[in-house]
């Protein structure tokens, strides 16, 4: 509970995002009339950016949802295109001539109820001992999830699935918790186990958990009795936007570039206060109040860590003010550990903010930048657009919740690379601080290669790794001589092809290990000669010669195999400038039709050209990929 | 501002209309936007501008500017 906003405030936002900060100051007294003015009110803001296509399959009625949709489309600067299939849960709609496909939604979104999937949700779930009820939920998955696959072969974009929450309390009330006939229990354990097999058996479906919705509002204030049996609409005015604003969430993920870095002021966020001013004991941090609510929001930045996205500085400040802050304030969470690049400086933001970009080489696009001077985000939103904006509230009450309108720091998945994300930024800032106290000339560069004590692991074939391979070639655009992307199931097949070699590396060195950064696909054909079909390196380690260390092995073993010749190609795109001389370095030379071709005779005769440089200090083993278990995918 | 042009505003807004194809001869038969889904809508905003509550049982009867005018006055809206 935090102050009210009247909610006649909102209309004065001048922009979306400020708005976006408002209105869940104000929800609770959003009605129709407010929605219609608000939607009018972001058609003079900011040009939306695009259009979100939804399509609607209901077992209860859906249209009153549209204002509430429209709503929270505008909010996020998209525009709404919906389609309501016709009520009710029926196939037709999978049919690839149905309506619903034709639509071409970039999200279809199942608003169920729990009497619309099996018949015994008529009936108490309490009259049945522990078995029936195991017996009714296998059941309850298995017909929903065949009804769902016949709609995941349509090409119907993302699939969200939502299950109506339970509109009455349990049947065995306060004493549902110690039965063991439990209907709480019965139906979050049901819950997980639909999401698995969403997660596990159809790319791009989702359960979206509307009783987290219903925890945030109250089931008082969630559900609309009157309109209920009225007119088959369970939602209140607030429940309807809470509602369509997590499922538009989804979408501004869909179609809005990934959010990877939150640039955070200092002074008024991540503390009260100013630490110039104040000192590291004046300012407001710790266990009482205001402190605790500035405690809180750091908590909850450690949270988002956890969902992939990686933590920056960027305060006016004295330097050494900030890091007494970070290193010796009893209460401070975010250590310097858990920033990834940091500017405290007097330089302005933008400039900041455009070194940060370049320092941990993402787009600006990527950032959401959080600060508490109006003046700043002002001067930011102006000079870069790009970089999304949050304003910390003056009300230390609003901090710890500040950023959960930012829809583009949820996260449609999660993989095990994600979650250490922060690691692997902090790895590669460690290097650079290291190659600082190196020279410029190449010798020095050379020693600064040897004391990285690289360990590089090649691996042939590697079947358990499909995904990441893919991932790879799908994301893979400046380290990338032919830029060629296969999916999931091509890369398996190359692997399992014969006349296909498919060898990737991981490097790993003294400040850690990068993961699975490099791929290499090689297409054998007759006679002893092989072409290059793809080979790519993560721009994460560009700079350490591993893709000559790579190269070089990968030559060694085929001419183990028997390869006598190997073609490449360069196939220039707009961002793979950066390897356009590589095959020529390399020990490649090009052929008249435009290939190129190295003969790996050469590779054995030290004398080579390819020879002349020094082998990388790299140490590398080889090894042949078991076709073992396919790696956990995290979602 | 008369309890009319207050009804007029809701209106229009909520069925998205013109506030000048409000008037009180308008009904749910003669303006297409006032269909049956627009009407729960302009249940829901007919209660919060005129701060009422309205009874389900209410509902299918205000279906009119006219009937809508009479129960405001009826609730001693004014």
């Amino acid at each position: 509970m935090t102050k009210p906003l009247p909610i006649d405030r909102t209309l004065e936002a001048q922009s979306r995002p400020e708005l976006r900060g408002l209105l869940p100051h104000a929800a609770d007294q959003l009605n129709v009339v407010w929605a219609q003015k608000l939607i009018r009110h972001c058609a003079i803001l900011e040009p939306t950016t695009g259009a979100l296509r939804i399509a609607i399959v209901h077992s209860y009625t859906s249209e009153l949802l549209n204002p509430w949709l429209s709503l929270a489309t505008a909010v996020q600067g998209l525009d709404l295109e919906v389609y309501h299939a016709p009520y009710g849960l029926g196939l037709q709609e999978a049919d690839a001539g149905s309506a619903l496909v034709a639509h071409a939604p970039d999200l279809t979104l199942f608003l169920l109820e729990r009497e619309a999937i099996h018949p015994t949700f008529g009936a108490p779930l309490a009259q049945h001992d522990q078995h029936t009820q195991q017996r009714i939920a296998d059941e309850v998955l298995d017909r929903l999830c065949s009804i769902l696959q016949r709609f995941r072969a349509q090409p119907i974009g993302r699939m969200l699935l939502t299950l109506l929450p339970a509109r009455v309390g349990p049947a065995l009330g306060a004493h549902d918790t110690q039965s063991d006939r439990s209907e709480a229990r019965w139906w979050s354990a049901l819950k997980g186990r639909i999401a698995g097999c969403l997660n596990d058996s159809m790319p791009a479906a989702a359960l979206l958990d509307l009783d987290e919705a219903l925890l945030d509002i109250g089931r008082d204030h969630f559900f609309d009795n009157r309109l209920w049996y009225s007119a088959r609409f369970p939602f209140t005015a607030r429940a309807a936007f809470e509602v369509a604003s997590r499922v538009v969430e989804q979408g501004v993920l869909l179609k809005q570039p990934k959010a990877k870095v939150i640039a955070l002021d200092a002074d008024n966020t991540l503390w009260g206060g100013i630490i110039g001013e104040d000192g590291v004991g004046g300012i407001a941090l710790g266990p009482d109040y205001p402190g605790n609510c500035y405690l809180d929001f750091q908590r909850r930045l450690l949270d988002l860590q956890q969902r992939g996205f990686v933590l920056a500085l960027c305060s006016k400040n004295n330097a050494a003010d900030v890091e007494q802050v970070l290193d010796a304030h009893p209460h401070q969470l975010i250590k310097d550990h858990h920033l990834v690049a940091k500017r405290v400086n007097w330089v302005d933001k933008a400039a900041n903010l455009r070194e940060l970009a370049k320092e941990i080489n993402v787009g600006l696009n990527s950032f959401v930048f959080v600060d508490d001077s109006a003046h700043e985000i002002a001067a930011v939103r102006r000079l870069l657009p790009e970089v999304e904006t949050v304003q910390m509230p003056t009300d230390p009450l609003q901090v710890p919740s500040v950023l959960e309108c930012v829809a583009r720091l949820q996260v449609l998945s999660l993989t095990d690379e994600d979650r250490t994300k922060t690691g692997l930024y902090l790895a590669e800032r460690q290097r650079r601080t290291h190659k600082a106290h190196f020279g410029g000339r190449s010798s020095d560069l050379g020693d600064y290669l040897a004391s990285l004590e690289m360990r590089m692991d090649v691996v042939y074939d590697g079947a358990a790794q499909v995904a990441r391979l893919a991932q790879l070639t799908q994301k893979t655009n400046q380290f990338n001589l032919t830029t060629r992307r296969y999916d999931d199931r091509q890369m398996a097949e190359f692997i399992a092809a014969d006349d296909w070699r498919v060898a990737h590396f991981s490097l790993a060195d003294v400040f850690g290990d990068s993961g699975i950064v490099g791929l290499a696909m090689v297409r054998l054909l007759d006679a002893g000669t092989a072409e290059l079909d793809v080979f790519l390196m993560s721009c994460r380690v560009i700079g350490r010669e591993a893709e000559r260390a790579f190269l070089e092995t990968l030559l060694g073993r085929l001419e183990r195999d028997g390869v006598r010749a190997l073609l490449a190609d360069f196939v220039p795109t707009a961002k793979n400038a950066l390897v356009k001389d590589f095959l020529a370095q390399n020990g490649f030379s090009p052929r008249t039709d435009g290939r190129y071709e190295r003969t790996l005779a050469r590779h054995a005769d030290p004398s080579g050209a390819q020879s002349a440089r020094p082998a990388p200090p790299i140490q590398v083993t080889e090894s042949d990929g078991a076709p073992d278990r396919e790696p956990s995918r995290g979602h | 501002m008369s309890v009319f042009a207050q009804l007029q505003d809701a209106m229009a807004t909520t069925l998205n209309v013109e506030p000048a194809k409000i008037t009180e001869q308008t009904s749910a038969d003669n303006l297409t936007e006032w269909d049956s889904l627009g009407h729960v809508n302009l249940m829901m905003a007919i209660e919060q501008t005129f701060d009422i509550y309205l009874e389900v049982e209410d509902f299918p009867k205000l279906t009119s500017v006219d009937a809508i005018l009479a129960h405001l006055q009826q609730q001693g809206v004014s």
